[in-house]
């Protein structure tokens, strides 16, 4: 009966009461209902009389029921709220008593479809007053209360109406973990070049006006920004953008190396104050970054200002290429207005084979470690041998093929996405099989067919969302300028990502990954088990599933708290954190204990096993407290971890307390400012792949940055001697390596 | 020492004919679908990635390995000629 309240004016009570002889709005049985003074506030904010039969044909429209039983429970509602002598009788009541009627009529699959989504009154009344914590990219605010709420009553569509009840219940028990729930009208994230819009300007379905190509950079960075803004509602995660530095050379020749500079200023400016878009947040963005042109780029033709073909080669632009790369870390290494480092956009710095090709490649080498040890910015990412990646949001990394590599030829084309994420509960698996390998796998197999499952009823709702074309919610993914839909359906990955890889083993073999070498084997078969069910499911259903580490911001607090409640007491020995504060979690995806003494070399070497068999991607944190170390030293780390390694991703993380008083920041997480004394503090660090506000993280993260091991001393210990010179090769030791394995 | 290999593959083949692995104690792994183990194995040995485009490949009991079926026979002939030499 669509969104109605029933309200009774005091005056036609009265004369209600007059005329039936009734009191209130008792009524006789047999009276007319219609003459009732009960006036119907709906949803389009209008009050209308009561009118029983609405009841009706709201059951009969959204229901399968009868007519006959459609009209039996209204009378028994209507004569329920008559003799109820309710004054404010609310369109959520009606409905909820309609729904007690079916329940009493055994109708449960007429009550869920006849369910009212929407808020409790106290739940609002919080959301609007105290911030969301769930992601630490929401600002508090009142866009970022209508996000918030929009996405509450988005979760409940997807969890009764996108998802059959197995995976709604699988999601709501914690066997495992749904992403973006409330973005579930959109897919999860994308990646994709710039030249899309340099060759087709900024022309989007439903704006009110189209750009043609951009003729100058400034205009390019708009359309740039513009079209991030727009991806970002259409895509509830990360939006990243392939060799920016690279797609952006043919508009710098003849720029000084001034205007160079203000414009790489200009770009991470305008994607770091994007507290304007989506729910108050910035617009989750990454830049990759090359210093050498990638090969698959070297032969294909720029386009340049305007949108046409320069005549050249992108080989040609290597230099303007890397004096712009080199200006934004330049830019990143001031940081921002007080010093602090940009949040957004993420550099990702591809380390490639020819990148140890290209002159100058030490140099800037040294440069975007310099930043990496002053402000954390830097993300090193390992593209080894012939592989190549656009890699965004926490880790992900879209692995280029074969046809992505042709596609590669005409750059506009490559664009990328990632369908959806379901995340399994690891520790869940082993607490429910007493130590038994067999229903340890068993168990792994039936909620990754689950996880299976979930792609397959998301993917079947955008598709029908897609089939809307020009006229659907999802009009943008369907513009078609180059011969293909801008969402490529039939390229997308569907992920499945892991929490708790660690706490599993715990729990199952009595030890943490990096207690022993035998637990670390336990660890990378269960993985390499996932992996081969991914492969044999992409096969079955000609779906692309591919493992991520889940960045699991809060699925991991989530997870702990489930298992704290349903699993106890054997989950009080295993999850992290203080149970007493409730800051509780389980580690990330396939990380060591975080707390762990693990100095950085073997973490990265431990963790990085586990990176090759995770082929959407995987990241290992190295926590540098208030250690400042020397750009040599993690120069070196990072050659170290390229060559003799199997990691495919590291970023150093620094810590930092900022000043709201005198507007300084410092080293370190303090409790008053080091300058000042002000206690008017905010602590800032990475929390899973980006930087944030301490004060924004839930719980689940405030107990993981507690117990997080700092490798203060580490780098400091380890410096090479002195910066060597150009083309000098640097001095490597090899990684120690694993005993011998005896399987 | 391991032989990673897989089915249907000719040089792996040409290498298993060619020497006898049995004799020498070479352990021979087979990567497959329904095989975690020796995909788990060639991972902590950081070789999945190398597995994607050369197979067999030899892991010595150093740990360290080798790639291509000629070298990988060559190196077991000698090490089975070594062998014999000393009983």
């Amino acid at each position: 009966m669509g969104s109605v309240d029933l309200q009774v004016r005091p005056d036609r009570q009265a004369l209600l009461s007059q005329e039936t002889g009734i009191r209130g709005l008792s009524k006789g049985k047999g009276n007319e209902t219609t003459d009732m003074a009960l006036f119907v506030r709906t949803s389009s904010e209008t009050l209308s009389d009561w009118n029983r039969q609405r009841i009706v044909d709201a059951l009969l429209r959204e229901t399968n029921i009868d007519q006959d039983t459609a009209e039996r429970i209204s009378r028994e509602v209507e004569d329920q709220i008559i003799t109820s002598k309710i004054s404010l009788v609310t369109s959520p009541l009606v409905r909820e008593l309609v729904d007690a009627k079916l329940i009493e009529y055994g109708l449960e699959e007429a009550r869920k479809m006849h369910t009212r989504l929407g808020v409790p009154l106290y739940d609002v009344d919080q959301l609007i007053l105290h911030p969301n914590r769930e992601n630490a990219n929401v600002p508090h605010g009142p866009e970022a209360t209508n996000l918030t709420l929009a996405e509450r009553i988005k979760k409940e569509y997807a969890l009764l109406n996108v998802f059959s009840q197995e995976i709604g219940d699988a999601h709501m028990r914690g066997d495992l973990h749904l992403h973006d729930l409330g973005f579930i009208d959109r897919p999860y994230c994308s990646g994709q070049s710039l030249e899309y819009i340099k060759k087709f300007g900024l022309n989007l379905p439903n704006s009110l006006s189209m750009a043609k190509p951009a003729k100058h950079p400034e205009v390019l960075l708009a359309h740039m920004v513009k079209f991030a803004a727009a991806l970002q509602s259409n895509f509830a995660g990360a939006i990243g953008w392939d060799a920016v530095n690279l797609f952006f050379a043919p508009y710098l020749e003849g720029l000084s190396d001034r205007e160079v500079h203000q414009l790489a200023q200009m770009l991470i400016y305008e994607f770091s104050q994007q507290a304007v878009a989506r729910g108050g947040q910035a617009i989750f963005t990454d830049i990759n970054l090359y210093w050498e042109v990638p090969k698959h780029f070297e032969n294909v033709l720029a386009i340049g200002p305007g949108g046409e073909f320069t005549g050249k080669t992108y080989a040609e632009y290597e230099s303007q290429a890397q004096r712009f790369v080199w200006a934004l870390f330049d830019v990143y290494r001031e940081g921002d207005a007080v010093g602090r480092p940009f949040f957004f956009p993420k550099p990702l710095v591809h380390i490639t084979e020819k990148f140890f090709q290209t002159p100058g490649h030490m140099d800037f080498l040294m440069h975007i470690c310099d930043i990496a040890a002053e402000k954390g910015n830097t993300y090193f990412v390992f593209d080894r041998g012939n592989t190549a990646k656009v890699s965004e949001c926490c880790r992900l990394s879209f692995k280029l093929e074969q046809s992505d590599l042709e596609d590669a030829k005409q750059p506009w084309r490559m664009r990328y996405c990632a369908l959806q994420n379901v995340t399994l509960n690891l520790p869940r698996i082993a607490y429910q099989c007493g130590g038994d390998d067999t229903r340890l796998y068993a168990k792994i197999s039936e909620v990754f067919n689950k996880a299976v499952q979930a792609h397959l009823e998301k993917k079947a709702f955008l598709e029908r969302l897609l089939a809307l074309g020009d006229n659907g919610p999802l009009a943008l993914l369907t513009m078609n300028k180059d011969g293909s839909p801008y969402l490529r359906m039939h390229r997308v990955t569907n992920l499945i990502g892991m929490v708790g890889l660690n706490e599993m083993i715990q729990v199952h073999q009595g030890k943490e990954l990096h207690e022993s070498d035998d637990i670390l084997k336990f660890g990378l078969k269960v993985i390499a088990y996932m992996k081969l069910l991914s492969d044999r499911m992409s096969q079955k259903y000609n779906m692309r599933f591919v493992l991520e580490q889940t960045p699991a911001e809060s699925t991991a607090y989530r997870f702990a708290k489930l298992d704290l409640r349903d699993f106890s007491p054997r989950s009080g020995y295993v999850v992290k954190g203080d149970i007493s504060r409730g800051e509780v979690y389980y580690s990330n995806s396939t990380y060591l204990n975080v707390g762990s003494v693990v100095n950085p070399i073997d973490r990265v070497r431990k963790e990085g096993l586990f990176h090759p068999l995770i082929e959407a991607g995987a990241l290992t944190h190295l926590w540098l407290g208030e250690a400042r170390p020397s750009k040599e030293s993690l120069a070196n780390f990072v050659i170290k971890t390229f060559r003799h390694s199997q990691n495919d991703q590291i970023a150093f993380s620094p810590e930092f307390t900022t000043c709201t008083d005198c507007g300084r920041t410092a080293r370190g997480l303090a409790d008053k400012c080091t300058y000042c004394g002000s206690t008017k503090i905010e602590g800032i660090t990475r929390i899973t792949g980006y930087f944030t506000k301490i004060s924004s993280w839930n719980k689940g993260k405030l107990g993981e940055l507690h117990d997080r091991f700092r490798n203060q001393r580490y780098f400091s210990e380890n410096e090479l001697p002195e910066s060597r010179s150009e083309g000098e090769k640097p001095r490597l030791e090899r990684l120690p390596k694993p005993a011998g394995l005896r399987i | 020492m391991t032989l990673f290999t897989k089915e249907g593959c000719d040089k792996c083949e040409y290498v298993k004919k060619s020497v006898d692995l049995k004799k020498l104690g070479v352990k021979v792994e087979i990567l497959g679908p329904e095989n975690p183990d020796s995909l788990a194995h060639l991972a902590w040995h950081e070789l999945v990635s190398l597995a994607e485009t050369q197979l067999p490949i030899l892991v010595l009991d150093d740990s360290s390995s080798m790639t291509g079926a000629i070298h990988i026979k060559n190196y077991l002939t000698a090490f089975s000629k070594q062998q014999s030499a000393v009983s």
